[in-house]
């Protein structure tokens, strides 16, 4: 029994960690990022890369990944979601657009595929990331047999919620950025710098999500799709916990990871992922603002 | 001079004579293809009708495709030659037959526990009336719920998308009635009085044609008429058109299933010409693809997005013929899409109508007022 609770509880927080990024995104600046996936994505392959050409492992491709996606976040804000504030299913819309041009630029290796020149580690195959070994087997833990990558993942959830929590509800910027969740205009007229914040809101969320990427490329193979039906999965998470609150997509995410754990322990795998679906429609129906909105809006 | 209506009715026109020319120049392979660009073209007018006139962004519209498809492939794999060559006189699904139980009763009644469900689906417009009716039906008690608790928006959006998912996966469990992952294959030909719609014939193509061109001027008449206006004023301002007394969640729910029901319907016309239905219907990709489609040819336009769809087929299958472009026409087809979502937000109807106003007033245009693009979940909360 504490295995399957286990193996929900490390589900949970591999659905936290990509919903961590989207939350902040999502929440704080109301963009639906469906290129959220593509950024796991990214992270992901960083790790494949750096592996491939200097021979690192996965704890300096964290860092690595999170510098990277947050670069391409920023670069996407700047360029598309910028133009598109107070259009919330317009970001949808364009950042399905960019979805699909990432995938596409990993899978042609940017396009040079054309001209003969292949990148190792891109293009459209399955790639694989090795771990190492102290992150392999299991250990025993309270009479159950705890595997240890999954221990690992839950751990890093865990310090990097801890940390989103502190640089929103402890740093000067994040102050201004839960001021912008509240109330844009009212924040701007307050002297807070909107754009700016939101640039560097929109990146630190991206960067979250290449860091989920480095985690999965450790149990998942990698590949230029992965990304889709995370995304989906993440906001699953973020609409079930309220919008705009990091509580509620911790919770939340516990929630569906160990409703996912236990009836795939009872059944099988698909009707686990359908029962979750089931649980958030039947949520969003019944609690439309999540299940801890912010009130007084 | 001409009146912006009549240049509209002029151009519906135009597309219907176009379409039904084409068998003329085009070789029954290449009259296939097209038939299932124009099943997609009806994809589009169901978009339209819910995103660009109700403003629902439904992004499960494949689940209402997916049931049309599923309810009529049953009843043509019923009709199916492999169904009929078991060696009983009552025709069994041939998956059903490579998984039953040994010993287990090759009948359709018996062969496994849900297999019954079949039974009604030997006749042909069983297939054809619950291909109808189960989407509407979907519709509108899914439309009754949400639209009743005054969900709107995103969360519409995120609904509909998981439910189409959930149903995709019970869809894939359930293998031994459905064939999971495989779909229905090998399937019959569609009857009609005793003619066999062979997908490669040139009757078959003039269905699809002809069902088109019904459903793009039922739909265009259907927003002109009374309901059809109070629903934009709905969708412009949802709290006013409920202060003045409207019964928004019905309006709503209606012209919800009314696009189910089209989608449905394209759902079963793409069974007939593709010989097949497969749970990718009900992949997120395909239902956020019909948005694309209906965005590029413009949302708000009932024949813009219908022409989105098949213009964007067309390319991608003429592209597609050269190899290793393929992959490049899937990235273009993102750019295309991001840079249609920023600078032209009402897709080729809106170029189509900018210039049909220049050529109205002949003289140097003023720019048209923009359509309203801001969703009502960006507005405060009531």
């Amino acid at each position: 029994m504490l295995e399957v609770l286990f193996i929900g509880l490390s589900l949970g927080s591999i659905l936290l960690l990509v919903a961590l990024g989207l939350a902040i995104t999502y929440g704080a600046m109301g963009v639906i990022n469906m290129a959220h996936g593509e950024m796991v994505m990214v992270g992901a392959y960083v790790t494949v890369l750096s592996g491939l050409w200097f021979g690192t492992d996965i704890f300096i491709a964290i860092p690595l990944a999170f510098i990277v996606t947050a670069l391409l976040g920023l670069l996407i804000e700047r360029v598309v979601v910028r133009k598109l504030y107070g259009r919330l299913l317009d970001t949808l819309l364009a950042t399905w657009g960019i979805a699909i041009l990432i995938q596409q630029a990993v899978r042609l290796e940017f396009g040079l595929s054309f001209l003969g020149i292949h990148i190792q580690g891109l293009g459209p195959g399955l790639q694989n990331v090795s771990v190492p070994d102290i992150l392999q087997g299991t250990f025993r833990f309270a009479g159950a047999d705890i595997n240890r990558y999954r221990a690992f993942i839950i751990l890093v959830t865990a310090m990097l919620a801890i940390a989103t929590w502190f640089v929103i509800y402890r740093t000067v910027a994040g102050t201004q950025v839960r001021a912008i969740i509240r109330n844009p205009k009212m924040a701007a007229a307050c002297g807070i710098d909107v754009t700016r914040v939101n640039a560097l809101t929109f990146a630190f969320g991206s960067g979250l999500a290449g860091v989920a990427g480095v985690m999965m490329s450790g149990f998942k193979t990698v590949f230029p799709d992965m990304g889709t039906s995370m995304v989906v999965d993440g906001f699953l998470v973020v609409v079930m916990g309220g919008v705009g609150s990091l509580l509620g997509s911790v919770l939340s995410a516990g929630i569906l990871g160990e409703i996912n754990g236990l009836v795939a322990a009872a059944t099988n795998d698909i009707l686990a992922r359908a029962v979750v679906f089931g649980v958030v429609i039947a949520i969003i129906v019944l609690k439309p603002k999540g299940l801890f909105a912010l009130k007084g809006r | 001079m001409m009146s912006k209506r009549r240049i509209d009715w002029a151009i519906y026109a135009a597309f219907i004579v176009l379409i039904m020319l084409v068998p003329l120049i085009m070789d029954s392979f290449w009259l296939n293809r097209l038939a299932k660009y124009l099943v997609f073209g009806m994809l589009g007018i169901a978009v339209a009708l819910s995103w660009g006139y109700a403003g629902i962004l439904n992004l499960g519209q494949g689940l209402f495709f997916g049931a049309g498809a599923y309810m009529l492939a049953m009843s043509l794999k019923l009709a199916s030659s492999t169904s009929l060559q078991q060696g009983s006189d009552k025709p069994v699904p041939d998956f059903m037959l490579w998984n039953a139980e040994p010993g287990a009763k090759t009948e359709l009644c018996c062969i496994n526990k849900a297999s019954f469900l079949w039974l009604p689906f030997q006749s042909q417009w069983f297939g054809v009336a619950m291909g109808l009716i189960l989407p509407v039906a979907i519709a509108f008690v899914l439309g009754s719920i949400v639209f009743r608790k005054r969900i709107a928006g995103v969360f519409v959006s995120i609904i509909t998308l998981a439910l189409v998912l959930l149903v995709r996966l019970v869809m894939i469990d359930a293998q031994p009635v459905t064939n999971g992952f495989n779909g229905l294959t090998d399937l019959g030909w569609f009857k009609l009085g005793g003619f066999e719609f062979d997908p490669y014939v040139v009757p078959t193509y003039y269905l699809i044609a002809v069902s088109l061109s019904v459903v793009l001027i039922a739909a265009r008449l259907l927003v002109e008429t009374r309901a059809g206006v109070i629903l934009q004023a709905i969708r412009d301002d949802q709290n006013r058109a409920r202060y003045l007394g409207f019964d928004v969640p019905a309006y709503q729910t209606f012209f919800f299933a009314v696009s189910a029901l089209i989608a449905g319907f394209a759902g079963m016309l793409y069974v007939i010409v593709s010989e097949f239905a497969s749970p990718t219907f009900m992949d997120l990709s395909f239902s956020i693809t019909m948005v694309v489609w209906a965005a590029v040819g413009g949302r708000a336009s009932i024949l813009g997005a219908c022409i989105g769809a098949i213009l964007i087929n067309m390319i991608s299958a003429t592209v597609s013929e050269t190899e290793g472009f393929a992959e490049a026409w899937k990235a273009i087809i993102g750019l295309i899409f991001v840079l249609v979502v920023l600078y032209m937000p009402r897709g080729i109807a809106g170029l189509a109508h900018d210039l049909i106003d220049r050529f109205i007033t002949r003289r140097p245009s003023t720019p048209a007022p923009a359509v309203r693009v801001n969703d009502p979940s960006s507005q405060p909360a009531e």
